[in-house]
């Protein structure tokens, strides 16, 4: 029998009950940060024809399932820049935006290797290359400080073209693209695939490319900052398997990869999706002689993912 | 295991409910200093990169001022960056946005490449640098800038939103407690402890509550407090109440009358209890059986229930007893009101079983506090009151009245006298002689009784054998009689009164006992049984004449004569003397004392001349003198009793009386 109020009481343990919730808020905080979200890798890459296993594996969502986001620029440098301020932890270069980046942000590792260029990094021009060679002007439209500036001095040394009485004019591939075919001026155009389609319809011929060019090999692959690839090792090691993937399904079904990968070439047909991809070289699976031959751009072939 | 209250297990809930929701809130702030922190990267990615692109541009055709203004336009809508300084390839401050900050010197921080840049370290980073490239030609030119945080600024938004936060988890978490403790007293301590109230005192049931477990309790308990209650009236009433007839049992009176005793001494007021037996309700028992009385006192109740007010109190006391309790009367013609209207109602015919039947009740009134002071008190005088109703005729009511009292004390007196003397032995057989007129010798004898009490003396027949046949104690006594006068005649049996015959007197009481025959031939058999006469008086006859004649019969069979007492009186009916087979009439000594007027002369010459006729002895009864000796010589009478001889005297003074000649 109850004598008082403070008499009405539950049968329960006390301690039980701290015990019972103390681990209630254990389990809590657990799940909570277990279910804290992974990091959104963010790649900075261009319209390069070699990077559409990142473009395929973006749109068929295998990124997404590693939660990786690829921003697009319309040239190299602005790739770079955005990777220089922090925007992006990964970036797609070749050797020469590398060894820039490098420089400047000192947190740089190559980590993929993706493909080389042959004959998708070329030289236009509205004139033959005897009437280069004798023109007193050339402009010559490039990305400064970029591997179309590489292969433009290669080309003019080659081919004993003074630097002299070029003229040198930075642009980017988007408004290099829309350089107007002037009879007047000799015109020359460093620029890469799929770019080069518009200008040759506009009669700029390819007077050089990187398949002849044996001086150079424009090697592009995927960077990423050292912390990341301290951290998300397996990530990479995914996202690896997952551009393996997509270069073995561009190469048995081109097609149904265009279908998928058009819009980030516009403008670009099927067939000169073809062609494009016929310029370069996959290096996915590079063999051990080209690990070691990139080592003089600066890669160093233990970062690299197999 | 430990037991606490459900206010401090609530407690413990809230307790645990605050931890949780700090955490939310802690985890809430975190994100919502890393969104910050995030836009605020956002912010100064967006501003670096516009001002990368812009001077990369820009830098190289204009001249440093043409810039200036981009970069002071930045600092200006961009209130996170509070300076921009930049520098030339040699680290050398080629423009310091001095707008707001003149005189402001950063050249000691170290700052840190914006490539670095992540949302945990904008806070406490306050600075970040990055490079320009210009190109000349293919010449590349590198420039420089440095980006300083308004560490005050990103700080506020940190402080300023602890502080909402803050505020909105204390404010969150008072109205959460507030609102759990408002729900737990509302929903849960209340109705707990109104249920714990309610288990403990068991009434004022609580309404229907909220918690569906709790109104689970609430529902249980009040089923088994109906039930409980149920059982307790079923209790209560099986020991407040009499199971037959549903009326208040004898406890439940004694309670009840104890309680308007306690009420009428403050009150100072009166009650009256009128104490009812039925008449005669004991020949319908044992005619009809105990389940056909059983429903006659069930009418009665219902007639006793019907017929009184609503305040009055009626109860069985056991039997065919009844008592009516009046609380509220004004003066005593309300009672005699009540007890008529009692008297006239039980009185009414009614049915039962297809017949109709009748029957009355005594009833005896007694009033608080004049006629008794308690319980035993008042009920004893108002049985006293009922049984001189009963006394005087049975279906009537009398009042308690000292007089009542006094006899009624007397005759239980009497009552008790009887029985012990019984026991003691204190009763003796006086005998009278009976004589012969013409020979004048003692040819028989009456045994009457005696009573000789050690304190009181010797106490006259009178005065209890009507007591004694009342109470039916006269079947014993008459037994004793019987075997005390067998027992002289065996005495007498070797003297020379052995050929005295010894009268004896049964009385109709005796004639209820159904072993009366069994009885008296077993007494007798040691005896010559013509030695022995039984007197009957005409009252014995009067009642159950056809049964009691076939014991007379057997009687008389047996060898014993028969004496009719008190011939002439009464209901006598000469039919008798032709049914009967009597030996000896005995006249009524009324008679004899009126000898010397003619006509009871006469009367007595009749009912000489009528036992002659019928070959029967005759017997003057109280013969006290010669001259009525003398008259009844004359009319040949054959035997005389009375004083005349001799008073009943003991056996041995009888003896001696033998011997001589009577007048």
């Amino acid at each position: 029998m109850f004598n008082n109020k403070s008499d009405y009481v539950l049968n329960l343990n006390f301690g039980d009950i701290l015990a019972k919730t103390l681990l209630i808020l254990l389990f809590l905080l657990f799940t909570a940060c277990s279910s804290k979200p992974q990091k959104q890798i963010i790649i900075s890459t261009n319209q390069w024809i070699g990077y559409t296993p990142l473009f395929y594996a973006y749109e068929t969502g295998e990124l997404d399932a590693l939660n990786i986001k690829i921003v697009t620029s319309v040239s190299l440098a602005e790739a770079g820049d955005l990777y220089s301020i922090g925007k992006a932890d990964m970036v797609t270069t070749t050797q020469h935006e590398f060894n820039v980046l490098k420089k400047t942000t000192h947190d740089i590792k190559a980590v993929i290797l993706i493909d080389r260029s042959n004959g998708g990094d070329m030289i236009l021009s509205n004139r033959t290359l005897r009437a280069l060679k004798k023109s007193k002007k050339i402009d010559a439209y490039l990305e400064v400080d970029s591997i179309n500036q590489e292969i433009l001095l290669d080309f003019l040394k080659k081919n004993a073209i003074s630097k002299d009485k070029i003229n040198f004019i930075n642009k980017d591939q988007r408004q290099i693209q829309d350089v107007k075919n002037d009879p007047d001026k000799a015109i020359l155009i460093a620029t890469y695939t799929p770019y080069e389609i518009p200008l040759k319809q506009k009669n700029f011929k390819e007077i050089a490319s990187t398949k002849d060019i044996n001086s150079i090999i424009v090697i592009d692959a995927l960077c990423a900052r050292d912390t990341l690839v301290e951290h998300e090792r397996q990530r990479l090691i995914q996202l690896k398997k997952v551009i393996d993937k997509a270069i073995e399904i561009i190469e048995k079904n081109p097609e149904a990869s265009y279908k998928i990968i058009s819009k980030y070439f516009s403008h670009v047909s099927y067939k000169e999706y073809r062609h494009s991809l016929s310029l370069i070289k996959w290096i996915n699976k590079p063999s051990e002689e080209l690990l070691e031959y990139i080592q003089q751009y600066g890669y160093k072939k233990d970062d690299i993912i197999l | 295991m430990n037991s606490i209250s459900i206010k401090s297990f609530i407690l413990s809930i809230i307790f645990v409910a605050f931890l949780l929701e700090g955490y939310i809130f802690y985890n809430f702030f975190e994100n919502s200093k890393n969104t910050i922190s995030k836009l605020l990267q956002t912010s100064i990615q967006a501003d670096v990169l516009n001002l990368k692109h812009f001077m990369e541009k820009n830098l190289k055709q204009k001249d440093i001022n043409f810039i200036a203004s981009h970069v002071d336009n930045i600092i200006i809508i961009n209130p996170t960056i509070e300076d921009i300084h930049i520098l030339d390839n040699s680290q050398n401050i080629i423009y310091h946005a001095n707008i707001r900050y003149e005189g402001h010197n950063h050249t000691s921080q170290r700052c840190m490449p914006i490539s670095k840049i992540i949302n945990t370290n904008i806070f406490t980073q306050e600075c970040y640098s990055f490079s320009i490239k210009t190109f000349h030609g293919l010449q590349t030119k590198y420039y420089y800038a440095n980006v300083y945080i308004d560490k005050a600024y990103t700080h506020g938004l940190i402080t300023q939103q602890i502080r909402k936060i803050l505020i909105a988890f204390l404010v969150s978490a008072f109205i959460f407690i507030l609102f759990l403790w408002i729900l737990s007293k509302i929903y849960l301590i209340t109705p707990l402890e109104k249920l714990r109230q309610y288990a403990y005192y068991s009434h004022n049931p609580p309404k229907n509550f909220f918690v569906k477990e709790i109104e689970s309790i609430r529902y249980s308990l009040n089923m088994t407090f109906k039930r409980l209650q149920q059982e307790q009236e079923e209790l209560y009433n099986l020991s407040t109440k009499d199971p037959l007839s549903g009326l208040y049992n004898r406890l439940s009176l004694i309670e009840k009358i104890n309680w308007l005793i306690a009420k009428s001494k403050r009150d100072k007021s009166e009650f009256a209890i009128i104490f009812l037996d039925l008449d005669n309700f004991k020949n319908i028992n044992d005619s009809k059986g105990h389940e056909f009385g059983d429903k006659i006192l069930l009418h009665i109740s219902k007639v006793l229930l019907k017929t009184t007010r609503e305040n009055d109190i009626v109860a069985r006391l056991g039997g065919d007893e009844f008592v009516v309790i009046l609380p509220d009367f004004t003066d005593e013609n309300t009672i005699i009101e009540i007890a008529q209207r009692l008297k006239e109602t039980l009185a009414t015919p009614f049915e039962i079983e297809d017949e109709e039947y009748q029957i009355t009740a005594s009833m005896g009134i007694a009033i608080y506090p004049k006629d008794g002071r308690d319980v035993q008190t008042l009920l004893k005088n108002a049985d006293i009151a009922m049984y001189k109703s009963k006394e005087l005729g049975k279906n009537n009511f009398q009042f308690f009245t000292n007089a009542i009292n006094k006899a009624v004390q007397e005759k239980i007196a009497m009552q008790q006298l009887i029985k012990n003397a019984l026991q003691e032995n204190h009763f003796k057989l006086y005998y009278q002689p009976k004589v012969d007129i013409q020979t004048k010798k003692i040819v028989g004898c009456e045994a009457l009784i005696r009573l000789i009490d050690p304190v009181k003396g010797v106490i006259p027949p009178y005065k209890f054998i009507g007591i004694a046949e009342e109470n039916k104690m006269i079947i014993p006594l008459g037994e004793w009689i019987i075997q005390e006068a067998v027992s002289q005649i065996k005495k007498w049996a070797k003297t020379p009164l052995k050929d005295i015959k010894v009268s004896i007197n049964l009385s109709a009481i005796q004639f209820q006992d159904p072993e009366l025959l069994q009885k008296i031939q077993k007494y007798t058999q040691d005896i010559e049984r013509k030695k022995l006469d039984i007197e009957l008086t005409e009252s014995v006859l009067i009642k159950h004449f056809k049964e009691r004649l076939n014991v007379i019969k057997g009687i008389k069979k047996l060898g014993i004569s028969l004496s009719l007492d008190d011939f002439g009186t009464g209901y006598s009916s000469l039919s008798y003397l032709k049914d009967i087979p009597f030996d000896t009439l005995k006249i009524d000594k009324s008679f004899i004392d009126n000898i010397y007027t003619k006509d009871d002369l006469t009367f007595i010459n009749m009912i000489v001349g009528i036992a002659d006729d019928l070959h029967l002895n005759v017997v003057a009864e109280g013969v006290e003198t010669k001259e009525q000796l003398k008259l009844l010589q004359e009319i040949h009478c054959k035997e005389y009793q009375g004083y005349l001889c001799s008073k009943p005297v003991p056996p041995k003074k009888f003896e001696e009386l033998f011997s001589l000649h009577c007048v």
